[in-house]
């Protein structure tokens, strides 16, 4: 049975189109490209399942290829799930690792101190590398030594003496290494006159069905679907998410490869861009300190594919005194945990090579971008500090000290 | 959200539009559904290579200059000739800014071959597909080989050299055929006959197999003066490769055009994006415009797929979205429709009349004309009959013209782009 009915394959003009923008057809001779992969293999994939071939590994689902496609085929879709519905897959300690960023999240902020310490050192990375095959290569993010959701139960000002509520998708990244991002969207969002709620949320998934564990991203899809919308209900307002790759598997993987009915969220939950371009162009005097940086703005293929780029450009132009530079759009390679997989290491690297060069050529202070794994592939690659939008209207917003300049 | 111009769709027509404007200093968004003809197009931007009558015009500005009294309702003749030649130089300059160098025969048209292996009047051609080199080697009657490499599939020597060998250019030229074996690495174990332009140009983007594909011209083509090749020398490592193929191989190389995806016509979609982008303007690609607000005669803000409906205000509006082929254009059972807006078609009432006799129809087909009708300022008709002020039209988009008979299709699309850029600055009061 076809478990996917994605029959887009259907509509396809057979113009190679995504091939020329497959980012790691571009890097590797190993993968044919989505045309080839997608809707190609796809129409034999039916008639003969085991007709699936381990190239679909290359596949880092950027979707890149759909955005591109003149003719609305989902081709990343319909490889994701040629990769785990067919695939007899061999799941190996590491990819559960990779998966698991949830529970990584909770004993790595447990025991930061020696997660960190360990995660840097020589000798672990050595042995990662051998038995674990996670490239010694690769900077491991670090783990805050405490929770966002801690912060946010102990400290978190009270939602109600605002006017408005939003409920805030915070995601693991925030949550386990960068609490610091989720207290600046809660600041942002109460200059702005909006209170924030955040419900007792599960990864969003996209860990998981990029390594193979589709039941266990169904049940958290279920999970914060619930959750989002009984706190949704309760704030009378939208629910919001910093993170580009949450958003777009709330929104759009929920649905697609997940197959859950995500109705009692989809029209309410935005990228936080989104609620925060109309809202600041009525408020611009919350933007009060200026932030006179040249900044270099990538924008992640999630948020390409979802077409909130505009919106980030929109704020990122109300911040008083920045220059904002916008990179005509491309991948980074890392594509959430693909960069951390030793044997597609050198194929993201490959990938994020072109982006590297156009930033440099830039000469920015900093580079700003939505997405934690495009931010963490993109320091490595030009050893320059990457911000979140959010991040810099923080800075406007709170002036003073909190400002690097 | 509020720019100055939103330019509806990014192909030549909207990239042209938008590059002028963000020249001007204008602040520029263009979405854009999907990717554009140029993806499947020679490169070459024809500009008026067929009269009416079928014979092969030489002299393109002459035939526009008599334009206004036998087609008054083209979309040239919106334009004027000042503003042609002014589109055509601005164009080529955009692209040679992102290392494109097109070559023109002065002011005449000159050939190329098409993917197909037919000859084609056309204006400009990519400095690979033609250029002085190559025009005066003509005259010594080189001997030319047409070559491709063994198993592909999108490019057919015999069929190009038949057409040439009919040609007067070629009376004095021997012309030969071969396939070369690519160096191909067999990482893969994928059949060669799969590969396609692009899955090629990126060995040589790498600025791999140089060696061996000299070579390997060598053996194919010993006695020959100059070499055609199918254009799959890389996206961006073309620049490097080909000098270095000329000089191992001591023959002039050119490219030709193949079928999609042309990596020909890529060059140009690349060089155009990344002028926009280094210009400071902003591509949306994968999103559609659905419609548009109206408000006192003038469109307020239009509504695309992903933004729903949060508006996206704009003091001007492009509408380049292509004709049938980039869904522009929409061929419902009983009429013709533009999509966005639902503007006045000119089109037949009855589908049997659409489509010529043949489909290669030397008259080809009256639905290639069909399309937005406009005033003088290009300005589309909405459907109660009267113009908007701020939304014009340019490229495919538009009636009144035949791009494949007339082989008028890139030159209409960057003049109409530029003169649509010209208005909405003219509007705004600035002399450009
Ligand atoms: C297959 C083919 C080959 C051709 N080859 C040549 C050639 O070699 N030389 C030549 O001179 N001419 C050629 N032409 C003629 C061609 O029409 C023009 O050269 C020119 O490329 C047309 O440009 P355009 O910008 O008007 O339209 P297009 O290139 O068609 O671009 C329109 C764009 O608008 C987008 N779009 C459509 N609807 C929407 C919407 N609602 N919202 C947002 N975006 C939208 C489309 O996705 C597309 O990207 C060719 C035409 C075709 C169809
Ligand atoms: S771009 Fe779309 S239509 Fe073209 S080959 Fe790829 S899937 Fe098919
Ligand atoms: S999702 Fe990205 S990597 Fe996968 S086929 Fe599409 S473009 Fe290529």
């Amino acid at each position: 049975m076809i478990e996917l009915e994605n029959i887009s394959f259907d509509h396809c003009l057979k113009c190679t189109v995504c091939t020329v923008y497959c980012p790691v057809a571009k890097a590797t001779p190993l993968f044919p490209g989505p045309k080839q992969s997608g809707p190609d293999a796809e129409r034999l994939r039916i008639k003969n399942p085991e007709l699936v071939d381990d190239s679909l590994k290359y596949c880092s689902n950027c979707k890149r290829c759909e955005t591109a496609c003149p003719s609305d085929v989902r081709i990343a879709d319909i490889i994701q799930a040629a990769k785990w519905t067919y695939w007899r897959r061999r799941t190996r300690p590491r990819d559960f690792l990779l998966a698991h960023t949830d529970l990584m999240g909770f004993w790595g902020t447990a025991l930061a101190g020696l997660v960190n310490r360990a995660a840097g050192a020589g000798v672990v990375r050595y042995l990662l590398d051998i038995f674990v095959k996670i490239p010694k290569e690769r900077p491991f993010p670090k783990y805050s030594t405490s929770t966002f959701k801690r912060w946010f139960r102990d400290h978190g000002p009270d939602p109600s003496v605002h006017p408005d509520q939003a409920v805030y998708f915070h995601g693991c990244y925030v949550n386990y290494q960068n609490p610091g991002l989720g207290r600046d969207v809660v600041d942002v969002l109460a200059a702005l006159g909006v209170g924030v709620r955040i419900t007792n949320e599960k990864c969003c998934g996209v860990p998981l069905i990029a390594n193979g564990y589709l039941d266990r991203a169904r049940k958290h899809a279920r999970h914060n679907i619930e959750g989002l919308a009984r706190a949704a209900d309760q704030a009378g307002g939208p629910i919001v998410t910093a993170s580009s790759t949450c958003a777009y598997a709330l929104m759009y993987e929920y649905p697609g490869i997940l197959r859950q009915d995500n109705r009692a969220i989809a029209d309410r939950i935005q990228y936080l861009t989104r609620f925060l371009a109309p809202r600041l162009a009525d408020r611009p005097d919350v933007l009060k300190t200026p932030v006179p940086l040249k900044v270099a703005y990538h924008a992640p293929c999630h948020l390409a594919r979802m077409g909130g780029v505009v919106d980030t450009v929109e704020v990122l132009r109300r911040i008083p005194g920045l220059d904002p530079r916008l990179l005509h759009s491309e991948c980074c390679g890392i594509s959430g945990t693909y960069g951390f997989k030793k044997e597609l290491y050198p194929i993201a690297q490959d990938v994020g090579a072109d982006l590297k060069e156009k930033i440099l050529a830039v000469k920015p202070d900093l580079v700003v971008t939505d997405c934690e794994t495009c931010a963490w592939q993109i320091e490595f690659l030009t050893g320059l500090r990457v911000v979140h939008p959010v991040t810099l209207l923080a800075w406007s917003v709170r002036g003073g000290a909190s400002s690097p300049v | 959200m509020k720019y100055d111009v939103l330019v509806i769709g990014g192909g030549l027509a909207g990239l042209t539009a938008a590059l002028r404007l963000a020249q001007a200093g204008r602040r520029v968004a263009v979405f854009s559904a999907g990717m554009s003809a140029l993806h499947f197009s020679s490169g070459s931007i024809d500009l008026w290579g067929r009269n009416p009558d079928g014979r092969v015009e030489y002299e393109p500005f002459n035939a526009l200059a008599g334009l206004p009294g036998l087609r008054p309702d083209h979309p040239y003749n919106r334009c004027g000739l000042e503003t042609i030649r002014a589109a055509l130089s601005f164009f080529r300059d955009e692209c040679a800014r992102e290392g494109l160098k097109l070559w023109a025969n002065g002011s005449r048209n000159h050939f190329h071959v098409t993917a197909l292996g037919t000859l084609k009047p056309t204006y400009f051609s990519p400095d690979t597909v033609y250029n002085d080199r190559i025009h005066q080697a003509f005259e010594q009657g080189p001997r030319v080989a047409i070559l491709t490499f063994e198993g592909y599939r999108d490019f057919h020597p015999e069929l190009a050299a038949a057409s040439l060998r009919r040609h007067p250019l070629f009376q004095k030229s021997p012309v030969t055929t071969g396939r070369i074996r690519l160096p191909l690495k067999d990482e893969t174990g994928r059949p060669v006959h799969e590969l396609r332009s692009i899955d090629v140009g990126r060995l040589f983007d790498r600025d791999q197999a140089v060696e061996e594909t000299a070579a390997a011209i060598r053996r194919a083509a010993p006695e020959a003066d100059m070499v055609g090749l199918p254009a799959f020398i890389g996206l961006a490592g073309y620049a490097r490769v080909l000098p270095r193929l000329m000089e191992l191989t001591g023959k002039i190389i050119y490219e030709v055009p193949t079928l999609p995806p042309s990596i020909l016509g890529l060059r140009m979609d690349q060089a155009l994006k990344n002028r926009l982008a280094g210009q400071g303007g902003l591509l949306i690609p994968g999103d559609r415009v659905v419609g548009g607000e109206i408000r006192n005669g003038r469109l307020a803000s239009v509504e695309t797929q992903m933004y729903g409906p949060v508006r996206l205000a704009a003091d001007h509006f492009i509408l380049a979205t292509g004709s049938f082929f980039s869904g522009g254009l929409v061929s419902r059972p009983d009429r013709m429709v533009e999509p966005v807006f639902g503007l006045e078609i000119r089109s037949e009432p009855l589908r049997t009349h659409w489509v010529g006799r043949r489909f290669f129809d030397p008259g080809s087909h009256p639905f290639l004309s069909y399309g937005v009708e406009t005033d003088e300022r290009l300005r589309p008709r909405m459907p109660d009959g009267r113009p908007l002020d701020n939304l014009y039209a340019a490229g495919a988009v538009l009636a009144g013209y035949d791009p494949i008979a007339e082989a008028s299709g890139g030159g209409v699309a960057v003049a109409t782009g530029y003169r649509a850029a010209l208005l909405v600055l003219e509007e705004d009061g600035d002399r450009p």
